[in-house]
């Protein structure tokens, strides 16, 4: 199993490292190969599609353009923005040919549409399967209660992502309940948690996220697992901005699911960035010897 | 209040359905769209009131409610449309029309195309997204130096701020793919 590797921004800077080495820890545990594309750029995410078609298509072009030059047909993207922006880029060049053309005469190699993006989830479900995942636990957790936040762009549009259920997703609910997680179910799985408004509106990020992590807590929930990393570090950075707001202190850690599952195969701490995280996990995860 | 429907006056009814194939008279208001949509506590003018305003060629209120830049691109709508439109395609035709300058509306959130413009100068500088330079610049934009500077010190602590940009290899590729998007633009 071989992928093109697109770590995006997050992943390739300082804010989602944690993700980065825990998703090649993983990865590598499990023989997937991953080899980063070659002089990547960013994805344009919400900023090129606000403001031309032909650019939202045509800069996550380029990094495909480069994969697909390099020999590889499929290409991992662990963050939602980039995934979506990539996935919806292969859709117009399936479907739009006008606008395909325009994209071919602005690239400088050409590309073909060859290359088909996933998320890693897809790719542990689909490449690995969910009886391999379980025979290679290491660790236990029993009884650590896991949230499955899946954010809104993994599986919408569904047209586009043709990835699980849109409206309530199961994939890291049994990709961890494979390795003997115990996953919760609960309504805001993918419920938007206003990312885009980050650097804009921090006052509609900290409204929206204190109302995943509210609802997560409310259903028992000792960890979230997230699958993006701009998921993340809403999730976990604004709970001193919620606690100052509405007065709830939650306190709860937010680990992407590659932790979780480095942890139950036996990774160090060191090995997945846990120490990242700026809600420390040790409390819930200090019964079972881990931290 | 009556509305006068004349075709030569929903001009923005066309230039939707050119720049992003979308027909905005399949709405029936079900109202779908804003039950779902997470940013509608924000908007003075809801989905599926936009998408009415449309049909009816209202463009004072569809750009002066700010509702294209309160969109948060979650596809919730999409989703759930019985219609099948695409409303956040919709709405990014809507901010394509602003942020080329074809239409020239108060907007009462300046600071989000803004925004979207500085991104892409500063991906366009490096290849990648340079967080801290965005985010500063952003402040300083917003009027509001130390938004968000309670998050600054934990982050810096767990290492999750790179002072510097990092470069992308690829950045001259970026640049010239770019120059030669906005010429073809051009010519269109």
């Amino acid at each position: 199993m071989r992928y093109a590797y697109f770590p995006g921004c997050s992943l390739s800077g300082a804010s989602a490292q944690d993700y980065d080495l825990s998703l090649r820890w993983v990865c590598r545990f499990l023989g997937i190969e991953l080899q980063e594309v070659r002089d990547w750029v960013c994805c344009g995410a919400s900023s090129a599609h606000a403001s031309s078609r032909l650019l939202s298509v045509a800069v996550p072009a380029i990094s495909l353009s480069h994969a697909e030059q390099d020999g590889f047909d499929q290409l991992v993207a662990p963050c939602l923005a980039c995934l979506s922006r990539m996935k919806a880029a292969n859709q117009i060049f399936e479907t739009d040919k006008a606008l395909r053309k325009k994209v071919n005469e602005a690239l400088e190699g050409g590309y073909r549409g060859t290359v088909k993006v996933f998320h890693p989830l897809e790719v542990l479900l689909n490449d690995v399967g969910l009886d391999s995942l379980g025979e290679k636990v290491r660790n236990r957790l029993p009884g650590l209660k896991v949230a499955c936040y899946y954010g809104c762009a993994l599986t919408r549009p569904p047209k586009v992502c043709r990835f699980d259920n849109p409206e309530y997703p199961m994939s890291m609910d049994s990709i961890l309940r494979s390795v003997g997680l115990e996953t919760l179910d609960w309504a805001y799985k993918t419920e938007c948690c206003g990312v885009s408004m980050m650097l804009t509106r921090a006052d509609m990020v900290v409204y929206l996220s204190h109302k995943i992590i509210r609802a997560a807590k409310e259903v028992g929930a000792d960890v979230i697992a997230v699958c993006c990393p701009l998921c993340q570090a809403n999730l976990d950075m604004r709970q001193g901005q919620i606690a100052d707001k509405y007065g709830e202190r939650f306190d709860i850690p937010v680990l992407y699911f590659t932790q979780l599952l480095g942890i139950i195969y036996g990774a160090y701490s060191g090995e997945l960035g846990l120490s990242r995280l700026i809600v420390s996990p040790q409390r819930a995860l200090e019964n079972y010897g881990i931290l | 209040m009556r509305v006068e429907l004349r075709q030569e006056r929903n001009r923005l009814a066309r230039w939707i359905q050119e720049i992003t194939g979308e027909n905005v008279n399949l709405c029936y208001q079900c109202r779908k769209c804003s039950v779902g949509c997470p940013a509608a506590y924000e908007m003075s003018l809801k989905p599926h009131e936009m998408m009415r305003a449309l049909q009816l060629g209202l463009e004072g209120e569809v750009f002066q409610s700010g509702t294209i830049w309160m969109c948060l691109s979650c596809e919730t709508c999409n989703t759930r449309c019985p219609q099948d439109i695409d409303i956040v395609r919709v709405i990014d035709g809507l901010r394509e029309l602003v942020m080329s300058g074809r239409v020239n509306y108060f907007n009462p959130h300046p600071e989000i195309p803004a925004m979207h413009r500085l991104f892409l100068k500063l991906v366009q500088r490096y290849g990648r997204i340079y967080d801290l330079g965005l985010a500063f610049i952003m402040n300083l934009k917003m009027v509001d130096p130390f938004k968000d500077i309670d998050m600054a010190w934990p982050m810096l602590m767990k290492g999750k701020l790179k002072l510097l940009p990092h470069k992308s290899g690829g950045v001259n590729e970026l640049r010239r793919v770019v120059s030669k998007v906005r010429e073809i633009e051009g010519e269109s």
